[in-house]
């Protein structure tokens, strides 16, 4: 059996993490530019967004794991003979995987017999969360590290990430919409609607209201996967919002008429720092059965 | 009858098709782009009326149909580039615009006859609502706002021209305001139809 690894980008609390053998390797964060705290370990995710509100003019700084990190978590496990297959948050948005290819290269020499295999998940989050939760499946089931990186690789092509805002102030500070965009949008009290496309976000939509927001995507969701309920997980995440996020769980179940097995996810400070407090995110990936059976056929 | 008031009715034709399109278009980028190339035609077909009819008598509106046609395809990039800057450029080219309409109206209004002011009040408030409709996100705010504006143009512009009981009877400029009409009915005769469509297009996982 194989050991997985991901970084945070994947939002695992820790006791899933723990509950699937799964090792996360934490992202930095930087209130001031000196201090790098790990997240999960020196700041939780509650803290963080708390001091997030509290001080306006705040914009916290997240940065990947290094090569070494990865070099400290991946040792034990090779000295353990075991092969690794790592999981990383979308090279498009951070330097993670970088320095996951780093570390991997610096240890091939020391391990020869080891196989390290990496996967830019080309998502985040949740998105990273359902992929890694196949992965997880797969390995349980007793597919090989190999067999499992092929079929992950084809579920990650079939994941979509969607987030919704409680405010734009959020992405005002990380200069990801302009001042009057801000302005205007808050007063006409839009919530913007972004998407994860080829590993990278884009607003998808915008809409007005939270009830609005929530009933157009329990909608939207129905239009994309009312047939495909069998083949598909799902999974919701929320930021400092978990009863609107309860109250989505229930009416997407409804809508879909299928179980969201996924816990509701507290989303993480690489997505949370942009999208904020308030913010409801959601994703969906095909199945690793479906990948197999189109396999097989 | 002069050749170039034949090649306006072709070009006036044309709009209509663009603007009959435009309002099935749920796609903000695509439907700005389909209703910039019919405000396109709709600019030629003034031209073509000023190269029959003198163009001193059309100059006011081929401002305002070039102004429509840069004003949707200043939209069409904003959406279609769909980045931060672009959405901020699009905004502040919105919100000028709103400015410059207001200065304009402020101006030319107190030299409209009194008995008829209103009209020309209403007439701006239903192309700001238009125009601000347009930006809004869905697919509803254009739809309600454009068909207000088509009533509003029909009544104090184009066709019938109440504003001084002068009945100017065009036949193209009713179809044009007609076309943007029936095509909301349209579209909404399809929405209703299809329930379960969305206006939120989410990606299908496969």
């Amino acid at each position: 059996m194989f050991q997985i690894i991901s970084d945070g980008g994947c939002d695992f609390s820790k006791d899933e993490a723990k509950k699937h053998s799964v090792e996360v390797v934490p992202f930095y964060i930087s209130f001031d530019d000196v201090t790098h705290l790990k997240e999960g370990v020196d700041v939780s995710k509650e803290d963080f967004f708390k001091r997030l509100m509290a001080d306006k003019g705040l914009f916290p700084k997240t940065s990947q794991p290094s090569p070494q990190d990865y070099i400290d978590v991946y040792t034990p496990h090779l000295d353990a003979g075991k092969d690794i297959l790592t999981l990383t948050i979308s090279s498009k948005l951070s330097g993670s995987h970088a320095s996951a290819v780093m570390a991997a290269d610096m240890l091939k020499e020391e391990y020869p017999d080891r196989t390290i295999i990496l996967i830019d998940s080309l998502n985040v989050s949740i998105g990273q969360g359902l992929i890694l939760g196949e992965i997880i499946k797969m390995r349980d089931a007793g597919y090989s590290i190999q067999k499992t990186t092929k079929l992950a690789k084809k579920i990650l092509t079939a994941t979509r990430v969607y987030c919704t805002l409680n405010s734009l102030e959020y992405l005002r500070r990380g200069g990801r919409i302009g001042p009057t965009t801000a302005v205007v949008g808050g007063i006409l009290g839009l919530r913007p609607i972004l998407q994860l496309e080829d590993g990278e976000v884009s607003q998808l939509d915008s809409v007005r209201g939270k009830k609005n927001a929530m009933k157009l995507i329990a909608k939207a969701l129905v239009a994309v996967l009312k047939d495909k309920t069998e083949q598909i997980s799902l999974s919701i995440g929320h930021i400092l919002s978990e009863e609107d996020a309860i109250a989505f769980k229930s009416e997407a179940e409804t809508a879909l008429s299928m179980k969201i097995e996924s816990p509701i996810t507290e989303v993480g400070v690489t997505i949370g720092s942009h999208a904020g407090p308030g913010a409801l995110a959601f994703a969906y990936c095909g199945r690793y059965e479906v990948f197999e059976r189109g396999e097989k056929a | 009858m002069n050749e170039w008031y034949i090649v306006a009715q072709v070009l006036g034709v044309i709009t209509i098709g663009f603007e009959f399109m435009s309002y099935q278009i749920k796609d903000k980028a695509k439907y700005f782009l389909t209703t910039g190339i019919g405000s396109f035609f709709w600019t030629l077909m003034f031209v073509a009326i000023g190269l029959a009819m003198g163009m001193n008598t059309q100059l006011s509106l081929i401002i305002a149909a070039t102004y429509s046609t840069v004003r949707n395809l200043v939209f069409y990039r904003t959406f279609s580039k769909n980045t931060a800057e672009s959405r901020e450029m699009g905004l502040i080219f919105l919100l000028i615009m709103i400015v410059v309409a207001i200065v304009a109206a402020i101006v030319v209004l107190p030299s409209v006859p009194v008995e008829v002011r209103w009209l020309h009040i209403l007439g701006l408030l239903a192309a700001l609502s238009f125009v601000i409709g347009q930006y809004l996100p869905g697919v509803h705010y254009v739809r309600v706002t454009v068909v207000i504006y088509a009533v509003v143009i029909m009544l104090t512009q184009t066709p019938l021209n109440i504003l001084y009981g002068d009945f100017r009877w065009n036949i193209m400029g009713i179809l044009i305001e007609s076309a943007k009409i029936i095509s909301v009915i349209v579209f909404y005769i399809r929405f209703a139809s299809n329930s379960e469509e969305s206006q939120l297009q989410l990606a299908k996982p496969f």
